[in-house]
Order: C-alpha cells, then sequence, then structure tokens
C-alpha cells in the first residue's frame, strides 16, 4: 500500500517536471516561443486591471500611513521641489539658445534628430518584478503602439529596450540587465566603438571590446552607434566613463560606466518607435 | 486533492501573487524584495506531503510564470522540486516542532532562488546569476520565516478539504496522514 502510494508520489512529480521542462522549451525555442508569449500576453491582458485595481485599494492606506510617519520629509521633498521649480523656470529661458546649438552640433556629427522619430510616453507600473532580472514593466503595449525591439529612453539617455509586448503593457529590459549589450561609439569623431554591457543591477556595467590604449576621459559619454543591424537608432547618450585602465597584456581596455539615464526616476519614459533598417 | 481543495488552492495563488505583486515587490531591500511563491510549496508539503507539495508548488510556480520576465516554466519546475523536496525531508519530523515551518521556510526559499538562479543560467540567462545573492538570499531566507506563519494559514484553510481534513486537523495533534 505504502509502496504504491510512494510510486503514484514519484510518477506525479515525473510528470510535473516533464510539464515544467516542456513548457520551458517551448519558451526557449524560437519556432513556438509565440505560444507561451500568447498565453503570457493574455494572462497579462486580464491581470494588468486586477492588479491596478488591488493597488488603488491598497495605495491610499500605504499612502496614509508613509504621510504619517515621513511627515518631515515630506515637507522638506516639498520645499526642494519648490526650489527645482525656480531653478527650471530659470533654465528655460536659456533653452532657446542651447537647443540651436545641440542641433547644430547634431547635424555636424550627422547624428539623425531623435527628435524626428515618433515616441510613445509610457508610465512604469512594475520596477524590478523579480530579484533575477533588472526589467520594468510599462502601461502601453501593443495597441498603443509599443512592440518588441523598441528602444526606451528617459531623462538623460537610453533606459533599455522592450523584450514583451503584451496588448497594454509590455516590459522593458533595463541597460543595467545582464542579459543587456548596446553597441556604442565615442571619441572626437565618434570614430571608437564599443559596447556596453549590464552587468546585473547591483553591478558597474562595463564597455567592452574597446582596445587597449584608447584615449578616454572620465565622463566622457558614449552613444548608440550607427553600425548597420544596430539594435538602437544612432545619437541616444548610454553611458559615461566613471574609470579606466589598461592592464598589462590585454586585449581591451578594461572600462566602467555608468548609465546617463537616471535609472532611479523611471515613473514616465518614451518608447521609441524604431525598427533596425532592414 | 479534492476539487473544492484545488478552487481553494486557486484562490490562494491568486491572492498570494496579487500581494507579491503589489506589495512586496514595492518592499526592496538592498535590491531584493521578499519572495511569497516559495512559501506556496513549502506550506504545502509541510501541511499535506510532498505530492501536494509537487503539485501546488507546481501551479503556483506557473502562476507566477505568467507574470514574470523569466522563462516560462521555470518557477513551475524549481516549485515543483521544492515542493517534494520539502516534503520528503520533512516526512520523519514531529510537524508540532516549534522550528519546522520558520527552519524550512529559510532553507527552502534560500535553496529554491539558488537553484532558480542556476537553472535560468544554464538555460542562457546568464544575468540570473549576476546578481547579489548575499542580499536577495538575507531578504528572501528573513521575510520566508516571517511570512511562513500567515502563509500556512492560508495554505491550511485551502487544503481543508474533505479527504484531507482529518491529517491537516491531526497535524495539530501531532500526526500525519502520510
Amino acid at each position: 500500500m505504502a509502496r504504491s502510494r510512494r510510486s503514484r508520489r514519484t510518477l506525479t512529480v515525473i510528470i510535473l517536471v516533464v510539464l515544467s521542462l516542456s513548457l520551458i522549451s517551448l519558451d526557449l525555442n524560437g519556432r513556438t516561443h509565440s505560444v507561451t508569449s500568447g498565453v503570457k500576453s493574455v494572462a497579462n491582458d486580464v491581470y494588468a486591471p486586477l492588479r491596478q485595481g488591488t493597488l488603488d485599494i491598497i495605495s491610499p492606506i500605504g499612502d496614509f500611513f508613509a504621510g504619517a510617519f515621513n511627515y518631515g520629509s515630506v515637507q522638506a521633498q516639498n520645499e526642494q521641489l519648490q526650489q527645482t521649480i525656480g531653478q527650471l523656470r530659470a533654465a528655460q529661458a536659456e533653452r532657446g539658445f542651447e537647443d540651436n546649438q545641440l542641433r547644430q552640433l547634431m547635424a555636424l556629427q550627422n547624428l539623425p534628430f531623435l527628435q524626428s522619430l515618433t515616441t510613445v510616453t509610457a508610465q512604469t507600473i512594475d520596477e524590478y518584478s523579480s530579484n533575477f532580472t533588472a526589467t520594468i514593466t510599462l502601461d502601453k503595449g501593443r495597441a498603443d503602439g509599443v512592440d518588441v525591439g523598441y528602444p526606451v529612453v528617459g531623462a538623460g539617455g537610453l533606459v533599455g529596450q522592450v523584450i514583451q509586448s503584451f496588448h497594454h503593457t509590455s516590459v522593458v529590459r533595463l541597460i543595467t540587465d545582464g542579459q543587456s549589450k548596446v553597441g556604442v561609439t565615442f571619441g572626437p569623431g565618434n570614430e571608437y566603438t564599443g559596447i556596453v554591457d549590464g552587468q546585473g543591477p547591483s553591478s558597474s556595467m562595463t564597455a567592452d571590446l574597446v582596445p587597449p590604449h584608447t584615449p578616454l576621459y572620465k565622463g566622457e559619454v558614449m552613444f548608440t552607434s550607427s553600425l548597420d543591424a544596430a539594435a538602437f537608432p544612432p545619437g541616444i547618450p548610454v553611458a559615461s566613463v566613471r574609470s579606466f585602465h589598461t592592464p598589462a597584456g590585454a586585449s581591451q581596455e578594461t572600462i566602467e560606466v555608468d548609465p546617463e539615464a537616471d535609472l532611479g526616476q523611471l515613473a514616465y519614459l518614451d518608447v521609441v518607435q524604431w525598427v533596425p533598417p532592414t | 486533492m479534492t476539487g473544492r481543495s484545488m478552487v481553494r488552492v486557486a484562490l490562494v495563488i491568486f491572492v498570494v501573487v496579487m500581494v507579491q505583486q503589489t506589495v512586496m515587490i514595492a518592499l526592496r531591500i538592498g535590491g531584493a524584495h521578499p519572495d511569497l511563491l516559495w512559501l506556496l510549496p513549502i506550506t504545502a508539503a509541510l501541511l499535506d506531503g510532498p505530492e501536494t507539495g509537487a503539485i501546488v508548488g507546481f501551479w503556483a510556480g506557473l502562476a507566477f510564470d505568467l507574470v514574470l520576465p523569466t522563462p516560462f516554466g521555470l518557477s513551475a519546475l524549481v516549485g515543483c522540486l521544492l515542493g517534494f523536496v520539502t516534503g520528503s525531508l520533512t516526512a520523519a519530523v514531529d510537524p508540532r516542532a516549534a522550528w519546522l515551518k520558520p527552519v524550512a521556510a529559510l532553507a527552502g526559499s534560500v535553496a529554491a532562488d539558488m537553484l532558480f538562479a542556476v537553472l535560468g543560467a544554464i538555460l542562457g540567462q546568464q544575468q540570473m546569476v549576476q546578481i547579489d545573492f548575499l542580499a536577495v538570499c538575507l531578504v528572501v531566507g528573513v521575510s520566508s520565516v516571517v511570512l511562513v506563519l500567515p502563509v500556512n494559514r492560508l495554505m491550511r484553510w485551502a487544503l481543508a478539504g474533505e479527504n484531507n481534513r482529518r491529517s491537516l486537523v491531526s497535524a495539530d495533534a501531532g500526526s500525519r496522514a502520510w
């Protein structure tokens, strides 16, 4: 009796493991990925409003307690925001001149205007939903013109790329994610190229495939490259150099970079409707 | 599991997914947040044995796979194995032992996170091992110890079907049906 129960239990687990492995292989296989992606898409369409409803119920309670406990810091934040508004007003007056300068510089470097590309503004509804990936979820999906592969930009530069697009939501892989690789150019005439590699959310990004002793300076900005088959439109600021050195005998320079975009402020982002030229 | 238990387990899974995706992901400490998923197979296995643990782990993992950006089926695989192993390893332990649930929650959650990351990396998701493991294990482990009791209460309610009631009630009295 106990033996038959044990063998039934083992059989159940074997079936579940085989089922799990089948689902994983369906998901990872390029030809059948659309099946799992379709299931996820339907589930996300059902889940997104439910999640929003739950948040609508929970948020006021959380805000009440957060406000009560952090009244002092909220007041300080308010004063800081007032000060920032004043600074922004002053900066706005100078902006016209700077815009002209920027246009001229971009034309000089033969970079196409990012402004000429259409964008979809989206709100971030989820950040880092898993401990194992640096991803965010946006409130815009296929129905709003957001598709897989589209670059996502925020204040300062490139934020990431859309990796999953559902009906009304989409998932963006941040440039800090370990799977993220962005082709970049830098240097006075953008003559140098490299690849900015994400190393996970808690580690510094690196710029790889840069030949030894390539001239660099701290704070130098790297832009998305205009190489053929690039996954991003050219000219988007990606990262700035934090440190660099060439170890003896190394085949490439060791470069640590920081993201140009402020990845701590991801509330609103622009999805660039751009597909690589075929 | 009876049909009634299945419906209740599905409801518990749904509630836990919602709490995880709304409340838990906002509680980020050192870049990591608590993970309620692993508590479902752990508590199911402690309450009703390895088979139920594996079944609950599979379905809970599948539900999480629908909303996570990691490979579809990976959470289901780890959840199923976690439920089975937890149930098998604790089969001979006195269920009245006060240390059982916290220890199972701590060890199970940390082991499941590690297995999840390693299997993900084997499947080509190298970024899954490029994380701060210490922070993730600490946050997930400690939060699991704190949250195992409420999740266990939910799971006990869910598994209190006609066939399981005797084992569940008797679990309190110090015996198991398996």
